[in-house]
């Protein structure tokens, strides 16, 4: 136990030294107030644009906008949020492969597993973090300037939402067991992504893809329940505990 | 009792046949040096050892346990130095033993303690940057601590002196020196004055399997050929002994080399004593690591 805590205690000194913390805190909160800013502006954008707009036939009327246009643009801007965080923690096993860190930590007698959970319990609680905060930015906003209430199912579209980002989380760990360089393990999260998309064309598969938790929007619109996202919910979570699970035995087989 | 013992091992990289059926013993308490050319297989060897290599066969055992790859649990008797040891960069060099501390389950007063023993020992204790600044000699003398930290009984350095300056290299080897009464030290090198310097145990690389292994002194002994050397004082005299004596060669500075086979020395000892010869120095050749070296790259 308590090399786990020394190793996750490495972890998060790297982040705060390397200045990623901080970074990805500043990333996070500006996609918190941009979501409600884009809202709050929208009807003095399309004001201001009134006479282009006039000129190629489009007549601007009285537009009011709801905490509704905040939590959509909450739910667009959450893939840029969740690739910027990809981006910077993708390479935490990749960068130790290559400059051989790890070979002496290992070399001491470091179980294994405990650099996989260190690296998966820290990445997911920045996940977590970021992901809360840039809410609570957007949710704190929404209250102020408008009423939160009128999006239904509202918790229940952020889980999702959250959980999306621990799945990218799951599949970053698990390819960085796999595989050795960070290109490698940006390719595999990126196919996982990619098929899901493509295959969520198929409608009947689209309810249980994990890419559907994404889909935010249908949910406060109440134009679909949280029981239609069950099955991609079960099948998200099954893949998230999986990936965790199976990149403890592959990281022992890891030829560093 | 043998620190270390491998017994056929076998590695291949692709269709590159890297060690074949290598066999080593390190015997405890001693220094021993593992000699051999670049790409002999030394890092494949020590490598394999601490279990980051799986070897296609053979067996490996450490104080008298097996090695097995992967979860590697001889690691706890060894002390690793990498060729170039990479350490987090972010972190001073006590942070960072304390960190090595930390991840081998010893308690804080404990590391404390022996930090600031190893780090006066490599001489880093005055050194609060962190390591990202250090140079190539400092991460070495780092490494060295780091490896020493919880008081292995085998001390593995791969090439530790190979990329350093000469007083880098002194300090390095001085250390190695001072820690052979805590732990069993092998090293790699390709530096054969080192080796001579400190070890008390060799082994000779060569294809893929050891070529010479045993004490440093029993080879030197057991490889000494009846060589002689002789040095006149005159070169006319060195002359007259080429001409009488067919097994008798000059090299460029004048001096004489011969065998006993091609002639007893006796022999040629007692032609200088009748012809009055004056000479400088007679001497029986002790064999160099380096002839020996080149003898079993030759093979």
């Amino acid at each position: 136990m308590s090399n786990l805590a020394a190793f996750i205690r490495k972890e998060v000194t790297e982040h705060i030294r390397s200045g990623k913390i901080t970074i990805l805190v500043v990333i996070f909160i500006i996609l918190g107030i941009m979501n409600p800013a884009i809202a709050k502006l929208t009807p003095w954008l399309l004001e201001t644009m009134a006479d282009t707009l006039a000129e190629s036939g489009m007549t601007v009327t009285e537009v009011t906008v709801s905490a509704l246009d905040s939590w959509v643009q909450f739910f667009k801007n959450l893939p840029m949020g969740l690739i910027a965080f990809i981006l910077f923690e993708s390479n935490s096993f990749s960068k130790e492969y290559q400059s051989g860190t790890l070979v002496l930590s290992l070399t001491k007698g470091l179980k294994r597993h405990t650099v996989v959970t260190a690296k998966a319990i820290v990445i997911s609680t920045l996940w977590s973090a970021l992901y809360w905060l840039s809410f609570g930015i957007t949710y704190a906003y929404n209250a102020y300037f408008w009423d939160n209430g009128i999006a239904q199912s509202l918790l229940f579209s952020v889980v999702c939402g959250w959980l999306i980002g621990v799945f990218a989380v799951a599949l970053a760990v698990f390819f960085s067991t796999v595989a050795k360089s960070n290109t490698g393990v940006l390719m595999g999260i990126g196919t996982i992504f990619v098929l899901s998309y493509i295959l969520s064309v198929i409608p009947k598969l689209n309810e249980y893809l994990p890419t559907r938790l994404l889909d935010g929007n249908s949910l406060i619109y109440g134009k679909s329940s949280p029981k239609d996202y069950a099955a991609a919910l079960i099948l998200t979570l099954a893949v998230i505990v999986v990936s965790f699970i199976a990149s403890i035995p592959i990281f022992n087989k890891k030829q560093l | 009792m043998d620190m270390l013992k491998i017994t056929g091992l076998y590695k291949h990289f692709g269709d590159k046949e890297v060690l074949k059926g290598l066999d080593l013993t390190v015997p405890e308490g001693s220094i021993f040096g593992f000699i051999g050319k670049n790409g002999a297989g030394k890092t494949t060897t020590m490598k394999t050892v601490l279990g980051l290599l799986k070897a296609d066969s053979g067996e490996i055992e450490v104080a008298g346990e097996r090695v097995v790859y992967g979860q590697t649990a001889t690691n706890r008797y060894i002390g690793y130095l990498p060729d170039v040891p990479e350490f987090y960069s972010f972190m001073n060099a006590s942070e960072y033993l304390a960190f090595c501390g930390e991840i081998t389950g010893m308690d804080r007063a404990e590391i404390a303690a022996r930090s600031s023993e190893l780090l006066e020992l490599v001489g880093l204790q005055n050194e609060k940057h962190r390591i990202r600044g250090f140079s190539r000699g400092m991460k070495q003398r780092l490494g060295i601590a780091q490896a020493l930290l919880n008081r292995p009984r085998l001390l593995i350095c791969d090439e530790p002196t190979s990329a350093l300056d000469p007083v880098g290299r002194k300090e390095i080897l001085d250390i190695l020196l001072a820690v052979r009464k805590q732990t069993t030290v092998l090293f790699s090198t390709h530096i054969l004055s080192d080796v001579e310097r400190i070890c008390t145990d060799v082994a000779l690389l060569g294809e893929g399997n050891i070529s010479i292994e045993g004490k440093l002194s029993d080879i030197k002994t057991g490889y000494r050929r009846d060589e002689y050397t002789i040095l006149t004082e005159s070169r006319s005299d060195s002359e007259i002994l080429c001409d009488t004596f067919s097994g008798i060669t000059c090299d460029d500075q004048g001096i004489l080399h011969f065998s006993e086979s091609s002639h007893a020395h006796v022999e040629i000892l007692r032609f200088i004593c009748d012809r009055n010869i004056s000479i400088l120095k007679i001497e029986r050749t002790e064999p160099t690591l380096e002839s020996l070296f080149m003898e079993v790259i030759d093979k």
